[in-house]
């Protein structure tokens, strides 16, 4: 193991619509401005830049890292579709645990256009051919986007597994609805009944619309920096990363199980690495930002990062363990259901809730007590990243 | 020790090492394997004499202890020689601790020049003769610990000791530049202000202190910051008595003031409580954070002006906080009544603002500023407004308003609206400040812009910019196209106050007094209304979706009761000047004014866009409607017997099923041939409809784009699918010329498809199936155990509903069932045959479950035994 690396300053702008929003840079540059301020370090302590986005020609990181400052620090940029910003986030870290930099800024940011995810280069072989291959054999391909045909295909075998009622992956849209309503950033800020949820337009059985992350236009940054710069810059009990892991595809995402596909076992071996790092497991934990792209992946992904046991996600959901008053705190922010999905920046939107909340600067979604935080951010294609953080 | 801090094989050179400090220095290095030279000029604390032996003292103890030492008596004024000395035994020089010091304290109004000068030499001119000498050793062996000796008397004055002090704070500067340069070079420089009882000291501190601060107890940080482990460099330390710590400066968060605005002591004085209050601060640490407010404000540029209501600086530009509204049917009508829209019942000419049920239902487009007016109106009732707008409402005029529509106003929205000060101009005595309020649908697409251009009264005069001052849209020379006019009811202000202005100007004859007037005066933008419903009205036959824009100027006060007289001159086919009087006293309410017109109603982008790939896809069929795929089948045969490397390069053999009309045709790239129907091995099949194969073998559909729509669909190797770029090289000509001499053999195979797909269906399969199933159950009651719920099957392609519960199976339905199981009656027929399997279907999306899905793991009951 390395050097401690602590999260000091963190910040993102409120989430918009395509179309709505600012531009890239100006929406990074706000994130980062926030979090170097929140931080109280100046841009130019900041010694390596880590800067996240999935859409974009080369060096829009620089581009929007210029806004801040211009120190001629490195810039690296970073694409690990829906993971990418906690991909960057672990290169920041790992610069900080080596002792490469005693300061980093990991930023995310995305500009998504309207509509669903398509693929952008078509004259090359699809880096995600192998997953339309598996889902093509497991269940064909049809119109609908092809994300939602991924992960519904993941809850539809979940459902013939364990006979799971549609409505239980409603209720996991309504808590982020119930959620998003506490938090000024999210995107999607009404609430929304259990009954409106369910005859929404249905996008994949068993998804309906208001079950799918809308394509969003945000960003978020964090700063990270070593114990000696803390205490040199006099930051006392800052939040700090307590086990961080990445997986990408096993074999057995390229079997027969849709679950598997979409990176069940890359969740559930990202998050026992990090409970073996950290030395404490699931039990100790209180609040958990989760990759809920949609509510079927939620669903799995509570199994997978040992939250409940395999089979009870439905239990588990009806007797209201994943929100406030339970035995976790998923997704406070609304998670990417609610509060939206910008590709680059959700890592670090979901860091920095959890910084939020170790600090209890949760505002009216405050989760009580929190003091030990699990992030999960997954990408198809593939890579999952967990990361726990922790306040002492 | 195993981890003792060792320095064998370095070389120091401690200045005044003879006593006190410098001999502790000297001997904690030279005990832990450090060669040093020693360096006294053996003169007493004032600076006077000169002696060896306090130098020999210090080697002779080194030596007895079995170190190694050398003894140096020069000045330190001639720091080579000392360098020399340690060149000249050692052969290098590693370390340098700078610490020979005098005193000549003396207060500053009795301290001669000399005492001043020969304080500056030892210690500011010493220190640089002997690490100037040095410095290019450490560079050149890129190695290097330099320590200097400051004095808390230098950082923070002490009586009598202003030659000292002076000198002491000197070092700390050099010190901090010699860190920056020699931080390439691996030279680590460091400063201390030490506290040890000395021959300079005990003339100033009482002796029992004295003996408790021993030069032992400074001598660790010393030996620390020399070491090669530490590479903390241009630090500051204060040290003694066993407390060591570090120092760093700290600034006010301090003030700025603008530039360009001018300032003087007197707004020194007036901000004095910011330039010193420390609650708030920072730590600059370098020259370029020492720079950054200041920097910060030369880039900010000078100030755009103000006074006391208004800070242009602060508000130019602001973004207000996001806010959104809502509106229906009913708040259109009701502010179309408030316009004075419908006055007469049997009039039908406005109804369509008025009446929901009306066949052509419009929003008059002009209240697209109601929302953004009543938005503007909340932010005054709860005190919120943009920074640098320091006025109350009562100060302001609504002086200008425009308002654009990007397309027609919905029936009902939900809007979205994004604020900002736009302009602000100094008017002399007055400012007029911009509003630019952006309104968006809830797709987020841009729906309506306002301008609301306020007058703020005695706000003005401080310089700024004054804004356009041309007169516009001013009425031509000649007679009004149009002339519409309509009376005000007593009461219209009091409608019109409904849709949401709730100033009480405008409906309490008390507050409308204590302003001047003799009653509640009318809503400038009721007027606004009036005049664009009349412009509409004039020239589209009142069809609300053409209006683009609306500019007016308020030029005076309408009362209720008056009446609006709306002149109209036409300019051009999309534009329309018009002013506004009050017919009673002939006076121009509304000035300056115009409506614009689309000759093309603008639509929704989205609609527009989901309406163009419609057309596209029409249009292929059309464009293609001579060649058949089978031409195209014997032009790709003809195409891979031309160029038989294609076929050793995919080597795939492929199966296309298209449909509508159906063929299928086997494209072999093992044997290279091509032939018409299926194949027993297929390594890749793909589904497509005729129309979109055609696409595809143009180049104007993509293959992968047509997967990911679901419009292609592959079985078997999906990426061999890619290797069929090959297609779109296919020579269209030849197959032109082919289409030619065959248009009268393929019309008819044409005209049969058709006639195929209208056949009528085979009959429904699902009665046999459920038929069988009762037999079944009847002769075997266990079989309906197995089941082990009520099940409600929805059949489709034919219809049918099914109830099986326990051992019966009856048609229809019921709602109490456990499991919901829809699927086509050929999927049911298929289960029932064993030739399919439920998870699959399930899988596939073709087998849907409501309720308890493991119900659905036991169809295999519907299996014919």
């Amino acid at each position: 193991m390395g050097r401690r690396v602590n999260v000091i300053g963190v910040g993102m702008v409120k989430f918009a619509k395509p179309g709505a929003s600012e531009e890239y840079n100006v929406m990074a540059s706000k994130a980062a401005r926030q979090a170097l301020a929140d931080a109280g370090v100046p841009y130019g302590e900041v010694e390596q830049a880590y800067a996240g986005y999935v859409y974009g020609d080369s060096t829009c990181g620089q581009r929007a890292v210029y806004e801040v400052g211009l120190t001629g620090i490195p810039v690296f940029n970073v694409n690990n579709n829906c993971s990418t910003g906690s991909s960057a986030l672990m290169l920041a870290k790992q610069a900080i645990e080596g002792g490469v930099a005693e300061c980093v800024i990991a930023i995310g940011f995305e500009q998504m256009e309207k509509g669903a995810l398509q693929a952008k280069w078509t004259d090359r072989t699809n880096p995600l051919d192998k997953h339309v291959g598996v889902m093509n054999d497991a269940q064909g391909v049809n119109q609908a986007p092809f994300a939602a045909q991924m992960f519904g295909g993941a809850g539809r075998e979940y459902r013939w597994r364990y006979g799971t009622k549609k409505e239980t992956f409603g209720k996991i849209a309504w808590k982020a609805r119930q959620h998003a309503n506490r938090n000024p950033y999210a995107l999607f800020s009404d609430t929304l009944t259990l009954d409106e949820i369910m005859a929404a337009p249905e996008v994949f059985d068993p998804l309906t619309r208001y079950q799918c992350c809308p394509p969003t236009c945000g960003a978020a940054a964090a700063v990270l920096c070593s114990e000696e710069f803390a205490r040199r810059h006099g930051i006392a009990n800052p939040v700090y990363i307590a086990g961080q892991a990445m997986t990408t595809d096993y074999a057995s995402s390229f079997g027969d199980s849709m679950m598997k596909m979409v990176g069940y076992d890359m969740s559930k071996t990202a998050a026992d690495k990090v409970y073996a790092q950290a030395g404490i497991g699931p039990k100790d934990v209180q609040v958990v930002e989760l990759h809920d792209c949609f509510t079927a992946n939620e669903l799995i992904t509570y199994e997978a990062l040992g939250l409940c046991g395999e089979g009870e996600a439905e239990k588990f959901i009806d007797e209201g363990n994943n929100s406030f008053g339970g035995r976790f705190v998923v997704n406070p922010s609304g998670g990417l259901l609610s509060k939206g999905h910008p590709l680059g920046a959700t890592g670090l939107a979901q860091c920095t809730e959890l910084v939020w909340q170790l600090r209890g600067m949760g505002d009216k979604r405050q989760v009580p007590d929190a003091r030990v935080a699990l992030q999960h951010n997954l990408g198809l294609g593939g890579a999952c990243v967990v990361t726990m953080y922790r306040r002492d | 020790m195993a981890d003792e801090l060792r320095f064998d094989g370095r070389v120091a050179i401690v200045t005044g090492a003879g006593n006190g400090l410098g001999r502790s220095h000297a001997l904690l290095l030279a005990r832990r394997g450090a060669k040093v030279v020693i360096n006294d000029l053996g003169g007493s604390h004032t600076g006077g004499g000169k002696s060896s032996a306090a130098a020999d003292a210090v080697v002779e103890e080194i030596r007895a202890g079995g170190g190694e030492a050398v003894a140096n008596y020069d000045s330190v004024e001639d720091g080579a020689a000392i360098v020399k000395s340690a060149i000249d035994a050692f052969g290098r020089v590693d370390i340098v601790v700078n610490n020979a010091g005098i005193l000549r304290d003396v207060s500053f109004q009795k301290m001669t020049a000399d005492d001043w000068d020969l304080v500056y030499r030892v210690h500011v001119l010493g220190a640089y003769r002997v690490t100037a000498a040095a410095w290019p050793h450490l560079r050149e062996q890129k190695y290097g610990r330099v320590v200097f000796t400051s004095s808390a008397a230098g950082i923070y004055g002490n009586f009598g000791q202003a030659n000292y002090s002076m000198a002491k704070l000197g070092l700390v500067g050099f010190a901090s530049t010699l860190a920056l340069e020699g931080k390439k070079n691996n030279v680590v420089v460091n400063t201390i202000a030490p506290i040890a009882g000395s021959r300079m000291t005990e003339t100033v501190l009482p002796k029992d202190l004295l003996d408790s601060l021993k030069p032992e107890f400074v001598s660790p940080l010393v030996a620390w910051l020399c070491h090669e482990g530490n590479t903390d460099t241009g630090g500051l330390f204060e040290v003694g008595g066993g407390f060591m710590g570090k120092l760093r400066w700290e600034r006010t968060a301090g003030t700025t003031f603008r530039l360009g605005r001018g300032f003087g002591p007197e707004q020194v004085k007036a901000r004095w409580g910011e330039i010193t209050d420390f609650a708030k601060s920072e730590r600059p640490a370098s020259v370029t954070e020492s720079m950054a407010p200041i920097m910060a404000n030369v880039e900010a540029g000078p100030s755009k002006g103000g006074n006391d209501f208004i800070d242009v600086d602060a508000a130019l530009g602001y973004q207000f906080p996001e806010y959104t509204s809502r509106y229906d049917e009913r708040d259109l009508a009701l502010y179309a009544l408030g316009v004075g829209a419908s006055r007469e019942p049997l009039d039908r000419t406005d109804l369509h603002y008025t009446y929901e049920l009306d066949e052509g239902f419009q929003a008059l487009p002009t209240y697209a500023v109601v929302p953004v007016v009543n938005g503007i109106l909340d932010m005054g009732r709860r005190g919120e407004t943009a920074p640098g707008l320091n006025f109350g409402l009562d100060r302001i005029l609504h002086g200008e308003q425009y308002t654009e529509l990007l397309r027609p106003l919905p029936a009902k929205q939900k809007l979205t609206h994004r604020a900002r000060v736009k302009a602000i101009y100094d008017k002399g005595k007055g400012a007029v400040v911009v509003n630019e309020t952006k309104s968006y649908d809830e797709d987020g697409e841009l729906l309506a812009i306002n301008e609301v251009t306020t007058f703020v009264r005695g706000a003005g005069g401080w310089g700024g910019d004054r804004g356009p001052s041309a007169d516009v849209n001013v009425p031509p020379d000649r007679a009004p196209d149009a002339v519409l006019e309509d009376k005000t009811s007593d009461s219209q202000a009091l409608l019109y106050r409904l849709s949401g202005d709730w100033n009480p100007l405008h409906a309490d004859p008390g507050f409308a007094g204590a302003f001047g007037y003799a009653k509640p005066i009318l809503h400038g933008l009721c007027s606004f209304g009036y005049a664009g419903r009349h412009v509409l009205k004039a020239f589209t036959d009142g069809d609300a979706s053409r209006f683009k824009s609306i500019k007016a100027r308020f030029a005076d006060t309408v009362f209720p009761g008056e009446t609006l007289v709306t002149e109209m001159w036409k300019e051009s086919e999309t534009r329309v000047v018009f002013r506004c009087k009050v017919k009673e006293r002939d006076k121009v309410v509304i000035s300056n004014a115009a409506v614009e017109l689309y000759t093309e109603v603008p639509q929704k982008k989205s609609k527009a866009v989901s309406a163009a790939p419609a057309k596209a896809e029409a249009a292929a069929p059309a464009a293609t409607g001579k060649i058949t795929s089978g031409l195209v089948f014997e032009a790709i045969g003809a195409y891979l017997t031309k160029n038989p490397d294609v076929a050793s390069k995919v080597g795939t053999v492929f199966q296309f099923k298209l449909n509508e009309p159906a063929s299928q045709w086997t494209l072999d790239l093992k044997l290279n041939k091509v032939a018409k129907g299926e194949t027993a091995v297929p390594e890749c099949t793909l589904e497509l409809s005729d129309a979109d194969f055609m696409a595809m073998t143009e180049g104007k559909a993509n293959p992968m784009k047509l997967f990911t729509t679901g419009k292609l669909k592959i079985s078997g190797n999906v990426m061999a699918s890619q290797k069929l770029d090959f297609l779109t090289k296919i020579d269209r000509k030849a197959m032109e010329a082919a289409a030619a001499g065959v248009v009268a053999s393929a019309a008819p195979a044409a005209a049969a498809a058709p006639a195929a797909a209208e056949a009528p269906k085979a009959e429904a399969k699902a009665p046999a199936v459920f038929k069988a199933l009762a037999e079944r159950l009847a002769a075997n009651p266990a079989l309906g155990a197995e089941l082990g719920a009520v099940v409600q099957f929805n059949v489709t392609g034919p219809d049918g509903q099914w109830v099986i519960d326990g051992a019966t199976v009856t048609p229809g339905r019921n709602a109490a069932a456990a499991a919901f199981v829809t699927l086509s009656d050929d999927d049911l027929a298929a289960l029932a045959a064993g030739e399919a399997e439920a998870k699959s279907l399930f899988m596939h999306g073709k087998l849907r479950v409501d309720g308890d899905v493991r119900v659905a793991h036991r169809l295999g009951v519907l299996k014919n035994a």
